[in-house]
């Protein structure tokens, strides 16, 4: 019986907020988001600045300052400046994508499965991939280049698909299932027209990974989260009324069919860049926005999914160097079991309807 | 001619290829509290989803004053009228405050997110409608009733002089049906205008200042209960024989289905 009066407690500590006003405008911050999201972004900085310390060379935090600032001994500036950092910035943009995406389809999709990888935008990519590495052999370069193309041919086809008819997050869902499915056939086929070595190549690229990934592929992710944020912070409060329903956000004076089309694109470009450089890390665009979630109850914050989404990748990068009996793993094997097994403890500890929504 | 704030004008209404109405023309009065009923499949949600611009009309329009409703931006329309749907979706957590503070959307903007208005408006809306003791809780912990008074709260924070509302009876038991009826009624007086859709026909009868009885999606009869409430209408709209008494307690016409309607099943 003790635990009865929790949810009042839980619900009125959401509510509460500051507001800013100055002249016309006001800005009000719910204390809860505004603690998960400094929270996140502190437990991100200090994971980030472990990360640069360690690795097969342990640097400490002293020699990484150093080495940053360029008064360290040349070995430690090539390890942090060409080996850590682009691996680390690569995964800090492409967790935070992958966390805006999830929690974008999330919200489109009004379902807690609704991700990249259930409405077929990551199987597109892979078989972007595919393409480039079985039919043309050809580099990273490529094989970045066609995945993003993949998944955004992907995103345009559920859209045109989508387009006009009943728009709720149904038919949606079946929509990209379909396509999953077919692009599932596709990239079957093409993995059994290949030989062993670039199928070898290509199962590497389907697990996701951000080993030798350079400045350059981490600069392209930043500059489409960087546009992926101000298209979100312009439609969030749409977003959050679409949460009501498709009708009540009408009657709100939401503009229903543009927010949805624009947040599909959104979701799918951020989709495209982070998959064509990483590779389909799995269970990232899952499991962040619910993560999210949890930490900034009842109000959603997309901010916050994009923080743990980076937050995810990070330290699932950092157990992948660490690697199993000496040997690195692939980024995408960790992100899968960690965040796998933490969905399912989520749901263990707290079972409860609802909480996955 | 337009007097009315709110009309369809030879709108032809369907879902798809599905035509549910065609060339229909109705004319919501200014300042009644208007209920559209009739039995099921007759279109009467239909028309009120066009009214409240979630269908378009494929042909003919709506039009709300006097301007079509669909050339208007929505934002504005949503200041001019407020739309309670059937079964909106509270978010998982939400306190009553929250949600209805959701009804500012339409005076609210980017660095406009909660000025000293919303704030005053929603704590009138919330008085209102009787829940400002609820304020604090989860609306996932309140009663059917409670939970339609804040979502009526919550579309009164978008203070529109025109509410819809879309069946807001169904789903509840009697005595919040009778609560929420009687909320609407102070609404009306008031002075705002009112447009429901009900089931009921006697709480139609009895809460309604302007019937629009409809069929097969075509209007039937039009005008105060006193006047349309008759036994040959409900007989065309509902084909069911009755009898119509007064209603003792509030003198409106009362619906008495007749016992002879059992011999024909």
């Amino acid at each position: 019986m003790t635990t009865a009066p929790t949810p009042v407690r839980r619900a009125s500590s959401d509510a509460r907020a500051t507001v800013l006003r100055v002249g016309g405008y006001s800005i009000r911050l719910r204390h809860r988001v505004l603690a998960a999201v400094l929270g996140s972004l502190a437990a991100l900085i200090a994971l980030a600045m472990w990360s640069a310390a360690t690795g097969s060379t342990s640097l400490g935090l002293e020699r990484v300052w150093y080495a940053l600032i360029g008064q360290g001994p040349k070995g430690d500036e090539f390890i942090l400046w060409e080996l850590r950092l682009p691996r680390l910035a690569t995964g800090l943009a492409v967790g935070a994508c992958m966390g805006l995406s999830g929690a974008l389809f999330q919200t489109l999709t009004r379902n807690p499965l609704g991700s990249p990888d259930l409405l077929g935008l990551t199987q597109g990519a892979t078989t972007g991939a595919l393409v480039s590495i079985i039919v043309t052999g050809s580099s990273l370069q490529v094989t970045t280049a066609l995945a993003a193309v993949g998944s955004l041919a992907t995103g345009l086809l559920i859209w045109s698909l989508t387009r006009g008819g009943d728009p709720s997050g149904y038919r949606l869902v079946l929509v990209g299932i379909g396509i999953s499915a077919i692009l599932a056939g596709v990239n079957g086929y093409l993995l059994t027209r290949t030989t062993i070595i670039d199928a070898f190549r290509a199962v590497y690229w389907l697990t996701g990974d951000l080993s030798g990934r350079d400045f350059g592929q981490a600069r392209t992710v930043a500059i489409v989260l960087a546009a992926g944020i101000v298209v979100i912070a312009l439609l969030s409060r749409g977003l959050d009324s679409l949460r009501l329903g498709e009708a009540a956000a009408t009657g709100l004076g939401v503009r229903v069919g543009a927010t949805r089309v624009a947040a599909l694109v959104t979701a799918s470009v951020l989709t495209a860049a982070a998959v064509a450089v990483a590779g389909p890390l799995a269970f990232v665009a899952l499991a962040a926005p619910h993560i999210a979630a949890r930490l900034t109850g009842s109000s959603r914050s997309f901010l916050c999914s994009a923080l743990v989404g980076a937050l995810i990748v990070t330290a699932a990068d950092m157990i992948a160097v660490a690697g199993v009996g000496g040997h690195q793993l692939p980024t995408g094997v960790v992100t899968g079991v960690v965040g796998g097994a933490y969905l399912i403890w989520l749901l263990i500890a707290h079972r409860k309807k609802g909480v996955l929504s | 001619m337009t007097a009315s704030p709110l009309a369809a004008r030879q709108a032809t209404l369907g879902y798809g290829r599905t035509v549910i109405s065609e060339d229909l023309t109705v004319e919501i009065p200014e300042g009644e509290f208007t209920v559209i009923m009739g039995p099921n499949a007759c279109g009467k949600s239909t028309l009120l989803k066009a009214l409240a611009r979630m269908l378009k009309p494929s042909i003919g329009s709506v039009l709300l004053d006097g301007k079509d409703i669909h050339s208007q931006p929505t934002r504005a329309v949503a200041r001019r009228l407020g739309l309670l749907p059937q079964s909106p979706i509270a978010p998982d957590g939400i306190t009553v405050a929250d949600l209805v503070a959701r009804g500012r959307y339409p005076h609210q903007g980017i660095l406009r997110q909660w000025s000293a208005d919303d704030e005053r408006v929603v704590a009138e809306a919330m008085r209102a409608t009787d829940i400002a003791d609820l304020s604090g809780r989860g609306v996932d912990e309140l009663s059917g009733g409670q939970r339609q008074r804040v979502w009526i709260a919550m579309v009164l924070a978008q203070q529109t002089p025109l509410l819809l509302l879309d069946e807001p009876t169904t789903f509840l038991d009697i005595t919040h049906q009778i609560e929420v009826l009687d909320l609407c009624a102070k609404l009306h007086r008031e002075g705002r205008t009112l447009v429901a859709v009900l089931h009921d026909l006697n709480q139609a009868a009895r809460y309604a200042t302007h019937l629009i009885a409809m069929r097969d999606g075509a209007v039937v009869a039009e005008g105060a209960p006193a006047d349309i409430v008759t036994a040959e209408t409900v007989e065309q709209v509902f084909d069911l024989p009755c009898r119509i008494i007064d209603d003792p307690e509030s003198g409106t016409p009362l619906v008495i289905p007749s016992a002879r309607a059992r011999d024909r099943v």
